[in-house]
């Protein structure tokens, strides 16, 4: 799937995800603060997937830090182990704003908006990986029957979707088809499965393995990558449709995209290895939808 | 040094003896310490291996029961993974998690212990039922737990833990132990070498004098080499001092007896020298008298000097004998048979006071190579002993022989038999040190002490009914043998 204009907001230069949410999380205090949408001192509440380094406190406490400081109002980080958990708070509302995954956005698609997209690589695409051992062969899932397979979470697109459609695209199941799956509720801990030899093979987040690739080779490196899927919309951060136009969500908004502004943004987009965030329109994730169709299709 | 058959016998000296023999007690005791050391060690460190192993396990078990009961493979790894990081000081080595079933959820090693397999039998061998299995050889200990819910069987947990360091603490507490026991020790010996050393030298100062007494003159210990106050020893060393001083006085009071004796000797030689030359004298100034009032007569001229001569002749050879046999010669020279015969002219007057006869044999022919002045003295102490021992009215014998170069002399007199203890002193080489009693007469000690000199052989015999017969041989010594030459 190609990228739509959206892209062309992406300002030049490396902008990382933590920068976006860094920019995001300033751009909702600032919306928050000018628009009193909210009761005067209200955190603005932000919740993280564990879709890249949840688990990093530091990272975490520099994004809050971040986002106070763009938004001049106190910040709660909010972490959960999976992506239904994420996307339930969001679409219940008890999260103003949350950095989710393609997946959950088509499956919920009426009940939430796009705030903005992660600029990766020039634009706010990125493919879904099957892995296997260094030592494995093959260049095609049909290479990965019967293994012992890890998924990411249930609710990813890239760390479960992608694999169940090619799946599903064969009839095929993947109870059928490995021998034995599992999640591992993040796409480092799919690299790591596979490297330390728990999974024969694994579905992850092409942008994770290869910044994991830059951050920890000796990693990956125990690792090959048997085929990469059709680029598809970047996991977008999102908020709830209710509050979409918000000023709070439009200040959000604005932040975000302009976070490769920003020094902090900077800094946390470099982590990132991200460019930047972009406005972008749901039919982003269309090829996801897509998917998903042919998954529901299976029955 | 003379070492006498006990020094021979006794081997080591006590100085070693002693400190060797403190060194083995220690190292006995060390060894007997350390193994009980090591043994307490050991039960400690397994006693605590396996509080450690157990509290590792039970922590565990209690995280792993719901990833467990979902054989949630990702959740089960995560946890051991965690554990192992987590618990470092104990050391796991290996931990594997198996279902209901024995098939692996997921082990801290998944490319040794994959998921879904069946862990090995000679895995499963080494493990007991809830108890710390310990392989010393190989440095690993094993340990299992059954994992359970509401009493149902779930899994159960497999560990290895490394217990390498505490094989290596008992190595290291071991070399310590033996480093440190035997410094222990060879620092025992060596205070023991120095304290008995110390202890033991005033019995070596003591020693040393003494065997300087019995070999050469015994001298007393100085008072700077005696014991500190307070040792036993003090006693000892002033009663070695004064048997010193009582030797002394003894060899002093020996030797003055000896100057007595020889100047009565010499009185008797005198008074016999001046008989000798008194008999002659009384003929000889008639001789002269006849020559003053018959000169003019041919014959009473011709027998006063015949008479002369055989008056002055007397008296020459009386003088002649005398200087020969007294003279302290240091020229030696070798005996002829003439040096023996000029003893019955020294003789004579001691036979005539004591009324004796003497059987005089010398078969001497030509020289012997010995010295003759000490053989003269020896030949004429023995007759004048055999002279005192005889009773008036009985005889001596003197007879002088040679075999090869060896000088052989025997005496034998008439007299009660020569009494033991002189007997055994005249016989006895060493004797010349030992005390003398006055009774055995200076004579016998001149005798020894020449013999000594001459390294001759003296035998003594008691003949029976009465009398002693004295055998004296001499041999040429080596120095005299070149003066001969």
């Amino acid at each position: 799937m190609k990228p739509d204009k959206a892209e062309n907001h992406t300002l030049a230069g490396g902008i990382s995800r933590r920068d976006v949410l860094g920019g995001a999380a300033g751009a909702v205090l600032a919306l928050a603060t000018a628009s009193r949408a909210h009761a005067a001192g209200e955190e603005f509440r932000f919740g993280l997937t564990p879709v890249f380094r949840s688990d990093d406190l530091v990272l975490l406490d520099e994004l809050r830090t971040f986002l106070e400081a763009s938004l001049q109002q106190p910040v709660s980080l909010i972490t959960r182990r999976t992506y239904q958990e994420i996307t339930s708070l969001l679409v219940s509302g008890q999260c103003h704003a949350a950095w989710i995954c393609g997946y959950p956005f088509v499956q919920h698609r009426q009940q939430l908006a796009l705030v903005a997209v992660p600029v990766w690589q020039g634009q706010p695409l990125y493919r879904s990986y099957l892995i296997a051992a260094e030592h494995r062969q093959g260049n095609s899932i049909d290479d990965l029957r019967g293994d012992i397979h890890a998924f990411s979470d249930p609710n990813s697109n890239s760390g479960y979707l992608v694999t169940r459609t090619l799946l599903a695209r064969r009839h095929i199941r993947p109870e059928d088809f490995f021998r034995k799956s599992f999640f591992t509720y993040g796409h480092r801990n799919v690299i790591r499965s596979v490297a330390v030899g728990l999974a024969n093979s694994g579905s992850v987040d092409g942008y994770v393995w290869e910044v994991v690739a830059q951050q920890e080779p000796e990693l990956t490196a125990k690792t090959r990558v048997i085929s990469k899927s059709e680029l598809m919309g970047f996991p977008p951060i999102a908020c709830a449709t209710k509050l979409r136009d918000s000023a709070m969500i439009l200040k959000f908004k604005k932040a975000l995209i302009h976070a490769h502004s920003n020094p902090q943004a900077q800094k946390l987009l470099s982590t990132l290895r991200l460019d930047g965030l972009t406005s972008s329109p749901a039919s982003l994730f269309d090829s996801i939808a897509a998917e998903v169709e042919i998954v529901r299709g299976l029955g | 040094m003379r070492q006498g058959p006990a020094s021979l016998k006794k081997g080591l000296p006590i100085t070693v003896k002693v400190p060797a023999f403190v060194a083995l007690l220690v190292m006995l005791v060390s060894v007997i310490i350390s193994q009980r050391v090591l043994s307490r060690l050991e039960v400690t460190q397994e006693r605590q291996l396996t509080t450690l192993a157990t509290t590792y396990l039970d922590g565990l078990v209690n995280t792993l029961i719901p990833a467990v009961q979902r054989e949630d493979i990702w959740e089960v790894f995560e946890a051991v993974d965690r554990a192992h990081k987590l618990y470092v000081a104990i050391r796991p080595l290996e931990t594997v998690v198996t279902a209901a079933n024995g098939s692996i959820i997921a082990s801290s090693d998944p490319g040794k212990m994959a998921p879904l397999a069946k862990p090995p039998s000679e895995f499963l061998d080494k493990f007991a039922d809830t108890q710390l299995v310990i392989d010393n050889r190989n440095s690993i200990a094993y340990l299992r737990k059954d994992i359970r819910r509401q009493s149902r069987l779930l899994g159960a947990v497999y560990s290895t833990f490394d217990i390498s360091y505490l094989i290596r603490e008992r190595r290291e507490v071991l070399s310590t132990l033996v480093v440190t026991n035997t410094l222990l020790a060879l620092l025992f010996a060596a205070l023991g070498y120095w304290a008995i050393r110390r202890m033991v030298q005033p019995i070596r100062t003591l020693a040393e004098h003494l065997r300087s007494g019995i070999s050469d003159s015994a001298t007393k210990i100085p008072a700077e080499e005696f014991p500190g106050s307070g040792n036993e020893l003090i006693s000892l060393y002033e009663g070695y001092n004064a048997l010193v001083d009582a030797e002394n006085e003894r060899k002093e009071l020996a030797g003055t007896l000896h100057e007595e004796e020889r100047m009565a000797g010499l009185g008797r030689l005198a008074s016999g020298m001046a008989h000798e030359i008194n008999n002659p004298l009384g003929g000889m100034f008639n001789a002269l008298d006849t020559l003053e009032r018959y000169a003019d007569n041919a014959s009473a001229r011709n027998t006063s000097i015949s008479l002369l001569k055989r008056g002055l002749s007397n008296i020459r050879d009386v003088v002649r004998s005398t200087l020969l046999t007294y003279r302290t010669d240091d020229d030696p020279k070798p005996l002829t048979r003439g040096d023996l015969e000029d003893l019955r002219i020294l003789v004579k007057p001691e036979l005539r006071r004591r009324q004796l006869q003497l059987d005089w044999k010398n078969d001497l022919n030509g020289e012997l190579p010995v010295q003759r002045s000490e053989v003269r003295q020896i030949a004429l102490n023995l007759l004048l002993n055999a002279c005192t021992a005889s009773p008036p009215g009985t005889w001596i014998s003197f007879s002088a022989s040679h075999s090869g170069q060896a000088l052989h002399i025997e005496i034998i007199d008439c007299g009660p038999g020569m009494p033991d203890d002189a007997m055994r002193y005249l016989t006895t080489t060493d004797s010349i040190n030992a005390p003398m009693r006055v009774s055995a007469g200076l004579g016998l000690w001149m005798v020894r002490r020449l013999l000594n000199n001459l390294s001759g052989t003296i035998t003594v015999k008691n003949l029976d009914p009465r009398g002693a017969r004295v055998r004296v041989s001499i041999r040429p010594q080596p120095e005299s043998l070149q003066h001969v030459a």
